[in-house]
């Protein structure tokens, strides 16, 4: 508690203060830019942070993420195209309503049930990251080996479509990972005699390219398309009808999306769709959905935010990110010297306090802004192309080249552009090569650490039952959705 | 040929060299290694990534075929490729100048004078914010 107070205290510092508002404006800003997400923004943002420290560096993160998912849904109700994928079933009600003229009433009830969901995540994980922090303490190597599996074997729901693209990914970014000296042997693996790869391949540089740079050639490929924006009236708050017609998609959504967050690997879009679903089979005017219910705002809005506070706990408590974007957060706490996991809770806990009420004081801040200045971030949003991305490409170039100085860096980031524009052509998702790539050394690590402990026999998990439970779930996370349909087809 | 069966033999063919290479990695001693090599970890994820990629390609096939890039990406990632030759010659700061303009015209924009007033609104943040500011040394040109 005492630990707590102090991380609230410290929001009265003056930087900390304005690292939030500044990631609360920058994340509702590039939220509603069609094309860059959340995850894209803290990727592009992540080398400024470097010389902030480390809790203003993850405050500011943590900013940026919360209110980019509320940020999207402005585009995703005014033109149609969802700034962030989170707000891509917001679309689906959202913009039938901007089109009736009714986009001043959807941005408020947007505003409103973010703000709900993501204050409902962030206690949420104010509880429940301590405890599972406690239960994760007596995990040994072994443990945590599995852990890391079962966290990538959760990439298979990120991303594309196809489980066994994602799982492939997922493994080239464990892979990417290995680059450089072997931590037991100093033996150099894949640096190809590349002086700067000795070390490994750089966290910025990579995902820069892959989130910033893959955007941009995708960009290129879509410049015909001509965006239709409704107009915007006054934005409103919800009147207390509409708040009472959406208390029930609220409550179910921001559970729903807290839960989902937790998951490894799953994050705000899934949590978003499910809540979408969930919201039309719990509503009365079922029919109205897709026309225009205010409800098919309400729930994945609020469903996308808890998302957010939820995706952390597992960030933080076991250092697993709970999403791509989280990926990213967690790469930046890593750049900063700190490996996230349950000594943290004992170690640092005054980091994670303010994490947590700087996050929930973020949630307050779009809420304000959001209801005060939707009308300038509209138009932020048609900022043409032309302008945008030449810029998008001349700030991935600074973000690659400054922490370290080097040119090699920046030939990395748009290495990692192409091949992530032709992953994606090939349904390849670079989320979860994201996660592969900063779960890999800890998937390394901990094997080797338990096979030492083993005496290098695999037997040895066969008698640790927290281990052996977290590989059941994966295998049975893997083969689930494949033995359903079996089941199914069967005559 | 579909495309999950091309992205198939493509993975497999990148994870068998990957794995090929594997065997140029320097041997240390048992002493050293402890029974898990520096090889030991790459080969195990490599043959996952093939295991999985072989269950792509005998999985059913995608009737999709896949539409031609269009040239313009073509001629934006010729234009990244183009900025990084640019770079050593002119240093980085004109060569962004030069790509602000460039880009944005490749890409249909025809006021330039509006480009032009971009990439000197943009240039000189970058300037102010990481040479002066964050005390950053760019790459210089030849000439500049």
């Amino acid at each position: 508690m005492e630990a707590f107070v102090a991380g609230l205290a410290l929001l009265l510092d003056p930087k900390i203060l304005l690292v939030v508002f500044l990631g609360t404006l920058i994340g509702i800003i590039v939220g509603a830019l069609p094309g860059i997400s959340g995850s894209t923004t803290t990727a592009l943002l992540l080398p400024f942070t470097i010389t902030m420290g480390p809790v203003p560096a993850i405050a500011f993160l943590g900013a940026i993420y919360c209110a980019a998912n509320f940020g999207g849904s402005i585009t995703a109700i005014l033109v149609n195209s969802p700034g962030d994928p989170s707000a891509s079933a917001t679309a689906f009600d959202g913009y039938p309503m901007a089109q009736r003229g009714e986009a001043g009433r959807a941005l408020g009830m947007s505003a409103v049930a973010s703000a709900i969901g993501g204050i409902f995540s962030v206690v949420v994980l104010i509880i429940a990251a301590p405890l599972l922090a406690r239960v994760a303490y007596s995990f040994g190597p072994p443990e945590y080996f599995a852990l890391a599996v079962f966290g990538l074997s959760m990439v298979a729901m990120t991303g594309g479509d196809s489980m066994l693209k994602n799982l492939i990914a997922g493994a080239f970014g464990v892979l990417i990972a290995t680059v450089g000296q072997d931590l037991t042997t100093g033996v150099e693996r894949y640096a190809f005699g590349i002086h700067s790869f000795t070390d490994g391949i750089e966290f910025i540089p990579v995902l820069i390219g892959l989130f910033a740079l893959t955007e941009l050639l995708e960009q290129a490929s879509q410049l015909k398309n001509k965006l239709w924006v409704a107009k915007l009236g006054a934005v409103r708050l919800p009147s207390w009808q509409d708040i009472k017609d959406c208390s029930k998609a609220i409550s179910i959504s921001s559970v729903l999306g807290t839960f989902i967050g937790i998951l490894p690997a799953l994050g705000a879009t899934t949590a978003a769709m499910i809540a979408y679903v969930e919201t039309k089979r719990w509503s009365k005017n079922k029919a109205q959905f897709g026309k225009g219910a205010i409800e098919g705002v309400a729930g994945p809005e609020a469903a996308n935010n808890a998302a957010v506070g939820g995706a952390m706990v597992p960030t933080l408590a076991l250092g697993i990110p709970g999403s791509t974007t989280t990926a990213i957060i967690l790469a930046g706490l890593i750049v900063q010297g700190i490996r996230p996991g349950p000594h943290l809770f004992t170690e640092q806990p005054l980091l994670l306090y303010a994490v947590f009420s700087s996050m929930l004081l973020a949630n307050l801040l779009y809420l304000a802004l959001g209801l005060g200045f939707a009308k300038v971030f509209a138009r932020i949003s048609l900022i043409p192309p032309q302008f945008l991305w030449p810029a998008v490409f001349v700030l991935s170039v600074i973000g690659a080249y400054a922490p370290n100085q080097a040119m090699a860096e920046v030939w990395v980031a748009i290495a990692f552009g192409f091949i992530g524009f032709f992953m994606r052509r090939y349904g390849f998702s670079p989320a979860p090569l994201v996660i592969g790539l900063v779960l890999g050394k800890m998937v390394e690590e901990t094997l080797k650490q338990s096979l030492l402990i083993f005496d290098l026999s695999w037997g040895g998990f066969l008698g640790r039952p927290i281990a052996m439970t977290l590989f059941g779930l994966t295998v049975l996370f893997l083969l689930g959705p494949w033995l359903l349909q079996r089941l199914r087809d069967r005559p | 040929m579909n495309s999950n069966r091309v992205a198939a033999a493509a993975v497999v063919a990148i994870a068998v060299a990957l794995f090929a290479a594997t065997y140029w990695f320097e041997q240390m001693p048992e002493g050293i290694t402890r029974g898990f090599g520096a090889e030991a970890f790459p080969r195990l994820v490599l043959g996952t990534i093939i295991a999985f990629a072989v269950l792509l390609a005998l999985g059913s096939p995608t009737s999709e075929l896949l539409p031609r890039i269009p040239a313009m990406v073509w001629y934006t990632g010729a234009s990244l490729l183009a900025f990084m030759a640019l770079v050593p010659l002119a240093g980085m700061l004109p060569a962004m100048f030069v790509f602000l303009i460039a880009l944005g015209m490749l890409w249909g924009e025809r006021r330039r004078w509006f480009l032009l007033l971009n990439a000197v609104l943009l240039t000189a943040a970058i300037w102010g914010v990481f040479v002066k500011g964050f005390g950053v040394q760019l790459p210089k040109g030849l000439f500049f």
